[in-house]
């Protein structure tokens, strides 16, 4: 319950909630702390804050203050490889990438979490590359005081598989690269496509284990695979021959090797004749020739998502359509934009 | 009890159709009847035990009474024609009742749950398959009186209308200056200008009269 004094009658009285202090371009944060014994030179502070009253509480039985349903919701929402301090400030509790990793969020999860009256919680988007201590996400309850069991209900729907918001460690895979295409293999030019998988790789924290290079020919991609195969490679990327001319074989490559799953076409531009296959578990990823002049295609919303083990099949490839398309900036700023994130 | 997916099946059958509403009315059951420790409460050791109050006339309703076995006539099934999506639980052996409220929120989710699914009614059937429940309902704990004459078995009590004669069973009568009256007798019907009536066929009897004992109901209902 809520108990509404003047200012100058609540000298003495401890404060039931942080008091923000909005200084334009300058400060914003809590002038004052909850539990502050109000005393006679915090009134005028107060009064210039826009504080002529303030709450004093006294909570029923079945109530909860703020902070401690933002403490009830913050366990919910957190999964493994999130790290949260019980420590809410003005009432909200920050969730933190506990490792280096990929913020994966369970939508539904947080969607439904908002549904519930009276708590909020807006994080990063899924599928984000995070530090750890990056803010990922942040919880509280709206009003002062409230009812336990909606905090409740709303943190077991947080919980739920787990919990709403991971980071999951990229693994580091060894990675074996083909480079396809006659007239590179020909020696008609220098092939452009290795340092750049090479360079991404390695970004990511996985290392390269070998390049082959291969014609335009279904055999010698098959067989360019199974050397990586063999020796014991856990991802291969292979670039050139995705599209769709004659000469373009090297799905027929990947199938020959024994893929045993083969999703071509993903809807994203840069991307479109992206595919990701599997032989056994082994995943192997068709890049297109996109990825040569393009700084950021959907490799690159692709392949986090493999190194952290995600199973990519078509309804991935599919759901990256919203929010799939480059706006190709003169000056490229990902991932501080909507490429991809619209999922 | 049944696993999840016979309910369905069988809820579909007896409703007459699949629908995300036995989705529904099938998960509030199964919780409804966890909640207040009946794990099985159409076999002969529960079936007394249960009263259930169906806030709703609508698809879920159905499936609600399918899976916890109440009927109006054996008087488990009560209808509270309150036009809302829930049903209240109740333990007649320990008192225990829980009132199930559907959530309008699950209807917004569904795409979250089905995204795949094309078409409103078939993305509701399958999220709401998806959704804990938590998502998709609401409990409350609640008391309630079941008055005496409330209870299921044999009639308390008969009463015949001062007006009419009609008899009225379990206290449902009207008292006006201190005699019964029937419901029909005071106006307050569902239905107006009643009036008896004569119709086609008025001498028809099953079996043109011969006596039909139980053996051969049940003989003949066995050989279809």
């Amino acid at each position: 319950m809520l108990k509404k004094v003047p200012v100058q009658k609540a000298v003495g009285t401890r404060l039931a909630h942080d008091i923000t202090e909005i200084r334009p371009g300058e400060f914003k944060g809590a002038a004052f702390r909850k539990g502050h014994t109000v005393c006679d030179e915090d009134i005028c502070h107060l009064q210039k804050l826009g504080k002529n009253h303030l709450y004093l509480i006294n909570l029923d039985k079945d109530e909860i203050h703020e902070n401690q349903a933002a403490s009830i919701l913050a366990n919910g929402l957190a999964g493994t490889g999130i790290t949260w301090k019980d420590d809410p400030k003005e009432g909200k509790i920050c969730l933190y990438a506990e490792i280096d990793g990929l913020l994966v969020v369970n939508k539904a999860n947080l969607a439904s979490f908002n549904m519930v009256d009276d708590v909020m919680c807006a994080s990063l988007h899924s599928y984000t590359l995070v530090k750890k201590g990056q803010q990922v996400a942040a919880t509280r309850a709206i009003p002062l005081v409230m009812k336990r069991t909606p905090v409740e209900r709303a943190a077991a729907i947080g919980q739920q598989d787990g919990g709403t918001f991971f980071v999951h460690q990229l693994k580091n895979l060894k990675v074996g690269i083909v480079i396809t295409g006659n007239e590179v293999f020909n020696g008609l030019i220098n092939d452009k496509f290795a340092p750049i998988l090479h360079k991404k790789i390695e970004d990511l924290g996985s290392s390269v284990s070998g390049i082959e290079f291969a014609p335009d020919d279904v055999a010698l991609i098959q067989q360019a695979i199974k050397k990586h195969k063999n020796k014991g490679c856990d991802l291969i990327l292979l670039s050139g021959g995705m599209s769709v001319d004659p000469d373009d074989v090297t799905r027929k490559g990947i199938s020959q090797a024994g893929a045993t799953e083969m999703n071509y076409g993903a809807a994203a531009l840069p991307g479109a004749m992206f595919m990701v296959a599997y032989i056994d578990k082994t995943p192997l990823i068709g890049v297109p020739a996109c990825g040569l002049h393009h700084k950021v295609t959907v490799l690159d919303l692709i392949l986090p998502r493999v190194l952290i083990g995600e199973h990519i099949g078509k309804k991935e490839l599919a759901f990256i359509g919203h929010g799939g398309l480059c706006m190709d900036c003169p000056e490229c700023v990902h991932p501080h934009c909507p490429f991809g994130k619209g999922m | 009890m049944k696993n999840f997916e016979t309910l369905v099946y069988e809820s579909a059958k007896v409703h007459g159709h699949l629908c995300p509403g036995q989705i529904i009315g099938v998960r509030m059951a199964m919780l409804g009847c966890r909640l207040i420790g009946l794990t099985d409460p159409t076999c002969h050791c529960q079936i007394k035990k249960l009263i259930v109050y169906i806030e709703m006339d609508r698809c879920a309703g159905d499936a609600v009474a399918h899976v916890t076995g109440v009927k109006l006539g054996r008087r488990s099934l009560k209808f509270a024609d309150y036009g809302i999506m829930a049903a209240t639980f109740i333990n007649l052996e320990t008192d225990m009742a829980f009132r199930i409220i559907s959530t309008e929120e699950a209807r917004d989710l569904a795409p979250f749950y089905a995204p795949v699914i094309v078409g409103k009614s078939a993305q509701q059937l399958e999220a709401y398959k998806l959704m804990p429940d938590s998502v998709l309902f609401r409990v409350q704990r609640v008391n309630v009186k079941l008055k005496e004459y409330d209870m299921p078995g044999p009639t308390r009590k008969k009463v015949s209308c001062s007006r009419c004669g009609q008899v009225v069973r379990d206290q449902r009568e009207v008292v006006i200056e201190g005699k019964p009256v029937c419901k029909p007798c005071t106006d307050d019907t569902y239905f107006s200008n009643a009036h008896e009536t004569i119709w086609d066929d008025m001498d028809w009897v099953p079996n043109n009269g011969a006596s039909v004992s139980d053996n051969n109901f049940i003989q003949k209902n066995d050989s279809k």
